[in-house]
């Protein structure tokens, strides 16, 4: 569960994001879309708690990240859109040294079926020198759900993977929702979250334009006409330009 | 928190290591390692020998009878760095202060289960391992005649005692910038504040060594007696000894004599070093965005190191400038080149920290000439004012010529990445290379000019030398400035063919992981540099002066050095023209797809 009340955030005198409030179900899958320079990674960082909020509350599985920031980092997992990992340490050492910092003592027995399902089972005593960089992606997303994230916030998952990576991809988000985990994804692949997002949230220079299910943004901008695509939606909602 | 720190560090190394001696299977990595393992048993191997086998430093002093002498200079300039580094911090902080984390770091323990005191823990730890491994090669490897008597174990932790203390005030320093820019509204004037105290402070310490050094200065007594005592007495000296209190107190351990001392000095060290840890735990600041910002930065730098750019010395972004001149659409290509390297090359060369640099280097200049001077007559003052212009004129102009190469490096080597797109543009390889080359032998070019004038013109002022005439001092200066450019420009041709002959060498110095073999390739490529340097310019130094002095007898002076310059610029110049066909030629050949393997 994700509760994000007035979410302000700041750079000196330039508002990133403005007064931003929603909120994520178990199950649900909530799409952040908008514009270059929406604020889109912005309040995905202040969610994860990399980076501290202006102003407002954000809640993770129920604990205020600004009063237990501990106990709400360990339900949830970030996935940035560049993979960036230790250079001297092989993929299953990333793994081992993830569970170190979660504290997931059958680290190895969850481990296994990871690499097996991100295909990294025959990689995991290379570096990430040698890996490519979808091969880099899968390792971050297989550091992030080793200690099984009930939130999980996505930047550009898709970035650099193989069209049967991005299928896996698309599917383990699917299944994980499913399983009851709140998941927010912020892509430019409109497509993407039309296949996999329950709920849409569209951001225009730090504002939230439109928030709701898929068919009812859709239904806000569609002039009435049917079977608008979530393409026309993001045009029509954000005025078909750049911030 | 401490075991997974030790995990990550532990096999980090441990992964370091084999991949280095994995990778001395090929050949380029095997000659760097040797040239550098030679190197270094040559010069440094002897001395650890020796070191472990004394102990101590062979003939030291134990510091009862160590000459305060022995001590001043050492701990002065680590001081003067020290708080220049300080100040320098707080006169100009980056936009967002932050502690030093990598990306992969962040990446992984910014979103983790950590407090924030786990963190700036896990940074303190972090920054251990190189304090300690730093501590361990001053003590036993680099410090060959050393200054004072104690074990080198002990001189060793005295080491880690500054460089803990100081790495500590550093991150205090920036927590404390964070939390003053998010948190008060006179950001300004706060740091105003702090430099202004660090200035007067600085200025108090220096005027009470300054009296104390004009009077030494005056006595004359230059023997190791005399500047001991000097020393000596400066410490005694209230002002200067309460001022530098703090700075003795860090400096104890390192400074004690004996076991005993070492003891007594210790406890009061470890009590700073104490107040500044309490200081950076309790900042309460955030350090997120300004650890995010910073890392970026280091890694867009160590991206550009390995593009083989010029790290930019600033810490703010690179901005869109206006072109160092206008470039017309129409005209000769090579310019278009000059045009885009001068381009890149200015965010380096006119950020505000190279002019806080220079500044301190003037600052430092003057402090440690001043009370020289002091004692004598401005004649003589203006004297050694003008040995020392001609000294330093020779050394950068040394520098410039054969290590200039290395350092200045917008040309082909830093358009290696495109050099694609540089094959698809309708020029002949040899108008390329010398495009590309035109940026760098400018620059070197220009600090050459600045160089032979102020070294001609520091030259016997007084007019002693007969034949100095001021018409031969113009002449000499025109026919070396004359020259100069094709000395930078054919030097610049060897780091550039070495990058097209073996590019597989040069993709090794772009690649991750700088190791003992890189030290080694750079030891070669410098003795390349300095052998070529030889070939090419002794010859025609040598035709220069039989020109020179076949001719003088009978032209006179000025006319034979414009006659022997006359005689060695064809030379050069045709030089420059078979290397740049040479580099030219090569580039057109240059398939790096299969070269590069």
């Amino acid at each position: 569960m994700i509760e994000v009340e007035a979410l302000t955030k700041r750079y000196g005198d330039f508002t990133a994001v403005r007064n931003l409030s929603f909120s994520v179900k178990p199950g649900e899958v909530l799409g952040l879309v908008g514009p270059n320079g929406a604020g889109k990674t912005s309040t995905l960082r202040c969610l994860a708690g990399i980076i501290p909020v202006t102003g407002g509350t954000v809640r993770i599985a129920g604990k205020s990240l600004a009063e237990d920031p501990v106990g709400a980092k360990r339900a949830l997992a970030f996935f940035p859109d560049e993979p960036r990992l230790f250079e001297y340490l092989s993929v299953r050492q990333h793994l081992e040294f993830v569970a170190r910092v979660y504290g997931v003592a059958d680290y190895k027995a969850l481990a296994a079926p990871l690499l097996e399902e991100l295909e990294l089972s025959d990689k995991a005593d290379v570096l990430p020198g040698e890996l490519s960089r979808g091969m880099k992606q899968k390792l971050v997303i297989a550091c992030g759900l080793l200690h099984a994230p009930q939130v999980m916030f996505f930047d550009e998952p898709l970035t650099g993977l193989d069209p049967l990576g991005i299928r896996r991809m698309k599917d383990s988000i699917i299944r994980r929702a499913r399983d009851g985990a709140s998941v927010v994804l912020s892509s430019h692949l409109l497509h993407l979250l039309e296949e996999v997002c329950t709920h849409v949230l569209i951001l225009k220079k730090g504002d939230k334009v439109a928030d709701g299910t898929l068919r009812d943004v859709a239904a806000q901008f569609s002039n009435g006409e049917a079977n608008v695509s979530l393409e026309e939606v993001f045009i029509r909602a954000t005025g078909g330009s750049e911030t | 928190m401490i075991g997974a720190l030790l995990f990550l560090r532990l096999t980090s190394l441990r992964n370091l290591v084999v991949y280095r001696i994995r990778r001395l299977r090929e050949p380029k990595y095997l000659l760097g390692t040797a040239v550098a393992v030679a190197y270094f048993y040559y010069f440094v191997g002897r001395n650890i020998r020796t070191a472990w086998a004394a102990g101590s430093v062979p003939g030291g002093n134990p510091l009862g009878s160590m000459t305060a002498f022995s001590f001043v200079p050492v701990c002065v300039v680590l001081v003067l760095l020290g708080t220049l580094r300080i100040a320098y911090a707080w006169f100009s902080p980056p936009e967002n202060p932050g502690l030093r984390f990598s990306e992969a770091e962040i990446s992984f323990l910014f979103p983790a289960p950590l407090t924030r005191k786990m963190l700036i823990h896990y940074r303190l730890l972090s920054a251990q391992l190189g304090i300690l491994l730093t501590s361990l090669l001053i003590a036993f490897v680099f410090s060959r005649a050393g200054y004072l008597g104690a074990h080198r174990v002990l001189r060793a932790v005295g080491w880690w005692v500054i460089l803990a203390t100081f790495d500590l005030h550093v991150n205090g320093t920036n927590l404390m910038l964070a939390r003053l820019r998010e948190r008060s509204a006179h950001f300004l004037l706060w740091r105003i504040a702090v430099v202004s105290f660090i200035v007067f402070y600085g200025a108090a310490i220096f005027w009470s060594a300054y009296g104390m050094a004009g009077n030494f200065a005056s006595t004359g007594d230059y023997s190791s007696a005399g500047l001991s005592a000097a020393a000596a007495s400066l410490m005694q000296a209230p002002v200067f000894h309460w001022l530098t209190l703090p700075y003795r107190i860090v400096f104890g351990p390192y400074a004690a004599g004996g076991p005993a001392e070492f003891a007594r000095a210790l406890v009061p060290a470890l009590a700073v070093l104490a107040l500044n840890y309490g200081w950076v735990l309790n900042t309460e600041a955030h350090f997120e965005e300004g650890s995010i910002a910073l890392a970026e930065k280091r890694a867009a730098v160590r991206a550009a190191a390995q593009r083989g750019e010029m790290p930019a010395l600033g810490r703010n972004k690179p901005k869109a400038r206006s072109g160092p001149f206008p470039l017309a659409p129409v005209g000769v290509p090579e310019v278009a080149f000059l045009w885009k390297n001068l381009l890149s090359m200015r965010s380096s060369l006119f950020s505000r920290r190279a002019l806080f640099i220079i500044f301190g280097i003037m600052a430092g200049l003057s402090v440690s000439l001043g009370p020289h001077m002091s004692g004598h007559s401005i004649s003589v003052q203006s004297g050694v004012m003008r040995q020392f212009v001609v000294i330093f004129s020779a050394i950068i102009a040394g520098y410039t010529i054969f290590l200039g190469p290395q350092i200045a490096r917008q040309d082909l080597r830093s358009d290696m990445p495109s050099i694609d797109m540089l094959k698809t543009y309708p020029m002949e390889g040899w108008r390329l290379a010398l495009g590309e080359l035109l940026a760098p032998t400018l620059i070197l070019s220009v600090i050459l000019w600045v160089a032979i004038v102020a070294a001609a013109m520091a030259v016997d002022p007084a007019g002693d030398i007969e034949w100095l005439t001021p018409g031969v001092r113009v002449t000499v200066i025109a026919c070396l400035a004359f020259a100069a450019p094709l000395l930078c420009l054919i030097q610049l041709l060897v780091p550039n063919s070495i990058m097209v002959l073996l590019p597989g060498w040069h993709q090794t110095a772009r690649a991750r992981g700088q190791g003992v073999e890189m030290f080694g390739q750079r030891l070669i490529f410098g003795v390349v540099q300095l052998l070529f340097g030889l070939v090419v310019f002794v010859p025609a130094a040598g035709l220069a002066a039989l020109v020179f002095f076949s001719s003088k007898w009978l032209l006179g002076i000025s006319p034979a050095v414009v006659l022997s310059t006359l005689s060695v610029v064809p030379i050069l110049g045709g030089e420059a023209a078979v290397g740049l066909w040479f580099l030219g030629d090569r580039f057109e050949k240059f398939d790096l797809s299969t070269e590069a393997r």
